[in-house]
Parts: C-alpha cells; sequence; structure tokens
C-alpha cells in the first residue's frame, strides 16, 4: 500500500511546534519513508507568534506539499484553529483536551471540527505534567499519541528524540517519559480517522546515505564537499542557518569562516579570498544581496571566482522577513552597475541545494565569475530525505593554470583567449605577478579605458558564461511529462517548480496533454532548450512567486512566444490546485474554461 | 441573515434520535437561526438500533451514519463532537463545557439521552465488562467475540435482547442470565414472565435465572486456555464466555443540569409541551419524564419513534408551538405467531 500522508503541527513560538517535526520527519525517514517538510516561523523573535512543521511522508517521490493535512495537531488553538479548514474529510484532528482558562465561544478547537473531519481530544499538558512533572514536553506526548495511533514503531521515533537531545540527559529523560505517555494514551484511543501508513519503499543505492535535511543544511554540505575553505558572512533570515552549519563544520575540516560586520565586507572578503585562490562564499538574503552589489561587480571584473547564497524571503526592505518570496531573481541576475554578467542557478529541491551548491564553486573556478545560488525562504527550510552519493560529485580543482612563463614574456591575467577563459594565476605564483583592479583594464590588468579594449573585455566577461551552460554533470533544465507537442506546458524555477510539478502531473492524469520545465540555470540563460520546449507547447504557463512576472520577464527577453503568467505574493507556497487550475483552464477544460466560454 | 451576531443561538444537547431530529425541524423552523448540537460522541449521529450489525461483520463507522457530512455543511448545523457540558446556567442562559468554553443561548434543548446502568453490587467489575451503548464499545465487543463464541448477556433488556437476535442469528451463542430488568423498559407482570422467557429460549438464547442461582458473585478473567471471562454465582455454578455483556437498562444523563434551575426527579421533569421548568430549556427523548394527566404521574417514554417524535415535538414547541405529547408506538411487548418475542421498541426506520 502506498504512503501519502501529510501531518502539519501548528502552535505556538515555545511550544516546540517545530521541534516535535523536527523528531517525527527524523524518525519517519529513518523508517524508510520519504518526507518533504516546510515550517513555518513567526516574524517576531520574541514572543508568542504561530509556528507551523508540515511535512509530506510518502512511499513514491512527492514534489511539493499537498493542499490538504491528512492529520493535524494543534498545540495552541489560538493558532491552529484558523487553519482546521485544511484538515480533509476522513483526517485526524488532534488538539488539547482542556484548556487552562476560561474560553468565549469558540475559542477551543473543538468548535472548528468540521463535519467530515475525526476529533481526538487529548489531555496533552496534564499527560506532560504527570509524566515529567512539567508541561514542556506536550509537543513529546504528541509524538507519542501519533506513533501509538498510527501504529509507527516507537523504536524509530526513540532513536530520533535520543539523537535531538544527545547532550541534554534530562530532557532526554522528560521526553522518554512523556512519548510513553502520548503512546499509551493512544493504545486506550479508538481510531477512527482513515489515516494508514503503509510499508516503507527503500530504494537507495549500496554505499549512499539517506539524510532528512533541509535546503540551506544542503548548500552547506554541497558546499563542504566541494571544498569550501573560506567563509564571510553576516547573519540575515532565511538564509542564517547556512552560515551557523559551516561555522560548526568548516574549523573541523581547516576551513575558515568569520562574521563579519555588515553584508559589504562579508563579499569584499569572498571576493578578497577568491582572488587568494580560495573557494570561497558568504550567505543573504534580498536586502544583504542589495548591499553586496557593488563589490559583486568588482568580481565581475576582476574575473575572482566567489560564491554568493542568495535566500529570497519577502520583500522589498525589510519587508516579510519570515515568508517566502522568488522577487530577488531581477536583482540575482540584472543587479549591480555596468554590465555585470554572473552565473545564477536556482535550485528546484533540497537535492538540487546540494548540487547546485557544490557545482557553484566548480563554476565559479571554471569561469573565474561570481556565482549566485538563488534560493528562499520555501527551499531554505524545506525538508527532504535526499539520497547522497557514496563520492562527493564535484572536482576539487578547475582553476586553469597559467604555463610557465616565458623568459621575459609578462603574464596577461586577462589574455583574450578563443574561449574567453584566460589562466588565472593566484597571488605568490612565481613569476605571474599581475595587476587586478575595478578599472577596466587591458589584459595585463593594467588600467585602461580604450574604446576597443572595454568592448573586448565586455565581450570576454560576458561570452565565456556561455560555457556554463554546457558544464559537465549539472542539470540546467529539464522536460517531464508527455513528450512532443502539447496542449500546455508549465515552465517555472526554484522552489515553485515542486507545486508546479504536481500540478502538471495531475493534469496528465486527468487526460490532459502537458509537459513542464524546470530552468536551474537562470543566467546564462539556456534559451534554446527553453525555445524547443515552448514551441512544443500551444499554451505556456509561468507560475512563480512574485507580483512581476521576474521570470517570465526573462524568459520573454530569450524566447518570443506570449506565456500565461500566474504570480501570487501570499508568502506561503504556491496551492497546486490553483496550478492545476490554471492548466485546465489553458487546455479549454474545467469550471475556469467552461465559465469564460 | 443566518447566522449573524443576532440570530437565535439554538442549543441541543445529546446527538441522539431526538437532538438530530430535534435539529433538522429546528433548521425547518427557523433557516435564519444558529442551531448547534453538543454532543460527547467522536461521530455524528448514528443509530445506536444499527449497532448489532457489528456482529455481521460491519464494521466502519461510516456504515452507521444517518446522514453524510455534507448534510450538516447543508442543514447549517453546528455539531460539537467530543463536548462534555460540564453545567447549564438556566437564568443567564449559558452553558459550561468541560474544557471550560462557555456557550450562550437563547434555547436549550436536553436530548442527552441515557447510559447504561449498571447494578451497583456489579460496578466493581465494569472493566470486565463489555457495554454495547455506542458504536465503539459495539465495535471493541466484536473484536473480542470469535466466530461462534459465547457472549453471556447480564440483564438483557430490550436493546441487549435485540443484539442477542442478531448474536444467535450469526450463529453466536448466547447466555442470557435474566433478571428484574430482562425485558426492561417493558413491564411484565409475573404471569407473562415464564412465557416470555420460553420465547427466548425458542429464539435459541440459553436463559439462567440470575435469582435461581442466588444472583452473580463475581467476573472473573477466563483461566489460560479457556474463555476470556468467567462468571461466578453465588450457588457456586459458574459460566465461561468470550465475553460478558451487560443490559440492565439506561440511567438518565442529566448529573450537567443539577443547578441549572430545573426540576429533576429520575429524568428532567417537563410538561407536556416538554418544557422543563427551567426558563427556555425543554427536553426529549430518554432523558425525559413527561407529565402524563392520564397517569397523574411523570414518566419515561421509550423506542425509537417515540424518541424521534419528542426531538420533532420540543423543537416545534421551542420554534412556537405548544402542542402536547402524544406517544408515538405501541408499548406492549407480545409473543409473535413465531412463537418469538416480538417488541415495538426494535422497530425503525
Amino acid at each position: 500500500m502506498a504512503t501519502d500522508i501529510q501531518i502539519s503541527i501548528v502552535g505556538s513560538a515555545g511550544d516546540g511546534t517545530i521541534a516535535a517535526g523536527d523528531i517525527l520527519r527524523n524518525a519517519l525517514a529513518g523508517m524508510g519513508y520519504k518526507v518533504i517538510s516546510f515550517d513555518v516561523y513567526p516574524p517576531e523573535i520574541r514572543g508568542f507568534g504561530k509556528c507551523i512543521a508540515r511535512m509530506r511522508i510518502t512511499t513514491e517521490q512527492a514534489y511539493s506539499l499537498k493542499h490538504q493535512s491528512d492529520v493535524l495537531v494543534s498545540l495552541d488553538d489560538s493558532h491552529a484553529i484558523p487553519h482546521a479548514g485544511e484538515l480533509r474529510d476522513c483526517g485526524a484532528l488532534v488538539y488539547e483536551q482542556k484548556s487552562l482558562v476560561k474560553l468565549p465561544e469558540g475559542g477551543h478547537m473543538s468548535a472548528h471540527v468540521g463535519p467530515g473531519q475525526l476529533p481526538y481530544p487529548v489531555p496533552i499538558r496534564e499527560l506532560s505534567e504527570k509524566s515529567t512533572g512539567a508541561n514542556r514536553s506536550r509537543n513529546i506526548v504528541v509524538l507519542g499519541f501519533l506513533a501509538g495511533l498510527f501504529n509507527l514503531p516507537a523504536e524509530g521515533f526513540r532513536k530520533a528524540i535520543g539523537k535531538k537531545f544527545r547532550n541534554k540527559a534530562a530532557a532526554a529523560e522528560a521526553s522518554e517519559a512523556a512519548f510513553k505517555a502520548g503512546l499509551d494514551y493512544a493504545a486506550k484511543t479508538f481510531k477512527l480517522d482513515d489515516v494508514t501508513f503503509g510499508p516503507p519503499v527503500s530504494s537507495v543505492v549500496a554505499g549512499a546515505t539517506v539524510e532528512m535535511i533541509n535546503g540551506n543544511a544542503a548548500i552547506a554540505r554541497g558546499a563542504l564537499d566541494a571544498g569550501i575553505d573560506t567563509f564571510f558572512g553576516y547573519p540575515i533570515t532565511p538564509a542564517t542557518s547556512i552560515m551557523e552549519r559551516l561555522a560548526a563544520e568548516m574549523p573541523r575540516r581547516g576551513g575558515r569562516l568569520l562574521q563579519t560586520e555588515d553584508e559589504i565586507s562579508a563579499i569584499s572578503a569572498v571576493v578578497g579570498a577568491g582572488f587568494a585562490g580560495a573557494r570561497a562564499a558568504t550567505s543573504t538574503s534580498g536586502p544583504g544581496l542589495s548591499l553586496m552589489a557593488e563589490m559583486l561587480g568588482m568580481g565581475v571584473i576582476g574575473e575572482v571566482p566567489s560564491v554568493v547564497f542568495v535566500s529570497q524571503r519577502g520583500g522589498p526592505s525589510t519587508g516579510m522577513p519570515t515568508k517566502t518570496e522568488q522577487s530577488d531573481l531581477h536583482m540575482a541576475v540584472y543587479g549591480g552597475h555596468g554590465d555585470a554578467p554572473r552565473i545564477v542557478v536556482a535550485p528546484t529541491n533540497v537535492d538540487g541545494c546540494y548540487r547546485c551548491a557544490g557545482k557553484a564553486f566548480e563554476m565559479a573556478e571554471a569561469y573565474q565569475t561570481p556565482v549566485i545560488v538563488l534560493i528562499d525562504l520555501y527551499l531554505s527550510n524545506r525538508y527532504e530525505t535526499v539520497v547522497f552519493p557514496a563520492r562527493p560529485p564535484f572536482e576539487a580543482d578547475l582553476n586553469r593554470k597559467p604555463g610557465k612563463p616565458a623568459a621575459g614574456a609578462p603574464y596577461k591575467r586577462y589574455a583574450l583567449a578563443a574561449d574567453h577563459v584566460s589562466p588565472r594565476a593566484i597571488p605568490g605564483d612565481k613569476g605571474n605577478m599581475h595587476v587586478v583592479t575595478g578599472l577596466e583594464h587591458n589584459e595585463l590588468g593594467r588600467p585602461n579605458d580604450s574604446a576597443e579594449l572595454h568592448t573586448a573585455m565586455s565581450r570576454k566577461r560576458h561570452e565565456k558564461l556561455k560555457l556554463a551552460l554546457n558544464h559537465p554533470d549539472f542539470t540546467k533544465f529539464k522536460r517531464f511529462g508527455d513528450e512532443g507537442p502539447v496542449d500546455v506546458g508549465v515552465i517555472s524555477w526554484g522552489s515553485n517548480f515542486g507545486e508546479c510539478l504536481e500540478a502538471m502531473l495531475r493534469a496528465r492524469s486527468e487526460g490532459i496533454r502537458c509537459a513542464a520545465m524546470k530552468v536551474v540555470m537562470l543566467s546564462p540563460f539556456p534559451t534554446e532548450a527553453v525555445a524547443a520546449f515552448m514551441a512544443d507547447c500551444k499554451e505556456v504557463l509561468v507560475p512563480e512567486l512574485n507580483y512581476q512576472g521576474q521570470f517570465a520577464n526573462l524568459l520573454q527577453a530569450h524566447v518570443a512566444k506570449p506565456v500565461t503568467r500566474l504570480n501570487r505574493v501570499s508568502g506561503e507556497p504556491m496551492k497546486v490546485e490553483e496550478i492545476l487550475e490554471e492548466i485546465r483552464r489553458l487546455a479549454g477544460r474545467g469550471k475556469t474554461a467552461q465559465k469564460a466560454a | 441573515m443566518a447566522n449573524a451576531k443576532n440570530a437565535r443561538h439554538h442549543v441541543v444537547i445529546g446527538s441522539g434520535v431526538a437532538g438530530s431530529q430535534a435539529a433538522e425541524t429546528l433548521r425547518e423552523r427557523e433557516p435564519e437561526a444558529r442551531v448547534t448540537i453538543l454532543t460527547l460522541s467522536s461521530l455524528l449521529f448514528y443509530n445506536r438500533y444499527d449497532l448489532p450489525k457489528v456482529f455481521r461483520g460491519h464494521r466502519d463507522w461510516r456504515e452507521f451514519l444517518a446522514f453524510p457530512a455534507e448534510y450538516y455543511k447543508d442543514h447549517r448545523i453546528v455539531v460539537r463532537r467530543c463536548s462534555r457540558v460540564a453545567g447549564v446556567d438556566g437564568p443567564r442562559r449559558t452553558i459550561a463545557l468541560e474544557h471550560k468554553e462557555e456557550i450562550r443561548f437563547d434555547t436549550l434543548l436536553v436530548a442527552s439521552g441515557g447510559r447504561g446502568y449498571i447494578p451497583e453490587e456489579l460496578a466493581e467489575f465494569r472493566p470486565l465488562m463489555h457495554p454495547f451503548a455506542s458504536y465503539t464499545e459495539a465495535v471493541s465487543a466484536a473484536a473480542v467475540v470469535p466466530e461462534r463464541g459465547h457472549v453471556i448477556m447480564l440483564g438483557g433488556d430490550m436493546i441487549g435482547l435485540d443484539l442477542a437476535r442478531t448474536l444467535v442469528d450469526t450463529r453466536h451463542r448466547v447466555t442470557l442470565v435474566a433478571g428484574p430488568q430482562t425485558f426492561w423498559p417493558h413491564e411484565v407482570t409475573d404471569d407473562e414472565r415464564p412465557g416470555l422467557i420460553a420465547a427466548l429460549e425458542k429464539m435459541g438464547v440459553e436463559v439462567i435465572e440470575s435469582a435461581d442461582a442466588g444472583g452473580i458473585a463475581s467476573i472473573e478473567q477466563g483461566a489460560r486456555g479457556l474463555s476470556a471471562r468467567r462468571v461466578l454465582f453465588k450457588d457456586r455454578t459458574e459460566l465461561y464466555g468470550d465475553a460478558v455483556m451487560p443490559f440492565f437498562g439506561l440511567s438518565p444523563s442529566v448529573e450537567f443540569m443539577l443547578g441549572s434551575g430545573t426540576d429533576i426527579e429520575r429524568g428532567l421533569l417537563v410538561n407536556p409541551a416538554l418544557r422543563t421548568t427551567g426558563e427556555g430549556i425543554w427536553a426529549a427523548g430518554d432523558v425525559c419524564q413527561i407529565w402524563s394527566d392520564a397517569e397523574k404521574r411523570y414518566r419515561f417514554y421509550y423506542g425509537w419513534k417515540n424518541v424521534r417524535a419528542m426531538g420533532d415535538l420540543a423543537a416545534r414547541n421551542i420554534a412556537g408551538g405548544d402542542e402536547p405529547w402524544v406517544p408515538a408506538q405501541d408499548e406492549k411487548l407480545h409473543i409473535g405467531s413465531d412463537g418469538k418475542i416480538q417488541s415495538p421498541f426494535w422497530e425503525y426506520e
């Protein structure tokens, strides 16, 4: 029996909502299920804002979260009540049986259980207090209850709890007691919902490892596996945990990490380290990328390998720091003064984060330029089960080294080579002394602003990037679904592609001829492949999480074919149903199409 | 505008036959009003008369629901499940739920029914018995009785005897430990009883008169390798079975109405229009005792037809009517031409 179950845990900051989600997804991934998960945090650093841990557990690969959950757990009714409608009929709604304080009418979850939903009021607080002497373990009580209700192996949960609290003996002991209390309570509970876990399916290749990991952690791991040795950064939501992970790991591997005073310092130091031959990177979000724009230009003109991980959030300005959005594409691709081309890649899932992070260092080095890896909060915080290969799939050194200098001949750092990539000497290389400047320069690197040189150097900086379109062992784009001519083609990018893929697959199951293409390489743009795909499509739909249709703009700058834009700025991932309805409409099916007719 | 803040709020406690019928009638009569049902049950209204079907292999709760979920959405009837009422403040017109929520009502219909009564001398053995008053209890009981298993039925009211019919029909062995409540709620004379017991035996039920064995001394866990339960009688005889199921009639669920300002005897006392002594509070179903002018006493009326009619009448009167209660069914137990017992309380639609 195939498993496809979505669980949402909703609570207040301090309830342990995210921690419960973390343990649950790790336990389930450890059992062999595929998990895709996305947590929502409140924007306030302190206080009692809403937290949601939401995960989809499957035996077959899933690409996005579902619109409706099969199980909804409330750790705080005031936050969970607005989400009660997200639970499907015959799904399980677990909530605190009794409030501590008097509630007005409608203040308790029982008032919001839909007629088709199945209520499970559990004395969560009481069980926590009885088993541990405190109410802090309510989240773990709930995990015990879920394990019991769905007949999941308790050992898997115990392992995940043990791992979570491995350095906190008292918390581990309390959690064990709380888990058992929830488990025992479930044993006395009559199961009414139809949520059933089938056996997990393991398809792991020998030597590979499977891990439950989020986008930011995958970025950090990709960077480490690609041999990052220097990192400078300044914390910003939602990118901070990239730096935090690297801070824990890099010193153990002989690397260096420094938290700088701001983003300008961070990118300056990264460009400096790249110049010095390091595999160097920084991480930031939209506001930080704005500050880095000038120094990225320095990286471009100096042809210095440097990697910038950017996790987008709702903007502009401080905007919605804990909400997702894909509205920094224009800035990533075009931002900055002058003609400053750079490589921009946007992974579409957590595995892609790992691969893009590692490949970013290869490309930065191979094409001597800044590379931006563009993700967003949805991908930063999204957990997926990822299969890591036994050996990291990244090359250690792709720098084009200069040959032995000929006697008396000066080293041309910016030689106008046939493929536009010049041999790059690292400072200290004997006989290869050269100048690097932010000024336009000649082949030697010496300032020169002649029209001919500026034209030649501009061409060099742009043309060499096209090589990245053939960078080996790296997915720049990919087509899914029907081959050949289709009625509707969906093109998307970044975190939003999972929803697009799900929608396309569902549309196909409804008999609509359709296909989807993900575009990972945003700059340089894979025009030929995208144009070929669009030529196959009667209608082209471009869903994305921004108001302007930034990817659609990019697309139309390269391919002159009209597209239908689907833009949302809700701060939440796009709903599969919305995309599906648009596909139906474009295919002449469904309610909307009928209405229009 | 429906469900607006100023709309009348009719609250019904209980989602059984009476409460559900009342909610439907209230919705019909007052399309703009808010109608809320409070119930302890995890499930929407299901017909408890259908529960014996669990022994015919029907275990999915969806098969027992009287209406699909959409019915409640379409009729704008809010069902608050798993909601235990802690108390009712009649003068303030508020209901306190055990989970600390307070609900205001304009009118209240108490249709909380009754729970299975267990005689005091058997109360200590409750954990070893399998009651049969709800869907979950029915499924739990069915789960412990194997095919052709043996059920020991204590008491044997008309709910139990209805189950006994199904058990015999499905080739289970049924031993009835008969007592004063065996034909509850029918009132049976000493002269009628032997014939009715004989009719039960003709139906395939083994009958032991509890009084003949000196009453039940204890109920125990069965011995290893034997059946799951042992019933010991005071005359030291014993009986082994797979499950022991108590059927001693119903006890009205009215404890939450103490202090509400309504008069209570065993059930809530109501006038022939089903109005209690509390302002704005009505009662219907197994929970209420209706004044009978003919009998000059308050009395209960049982059976699916009566209970449904009470729910309907109470709702009509809540909506402005003033009609008196007229029983909807015969109460006489009789023996059919096939020699088997026929009870009007087993009839339902």
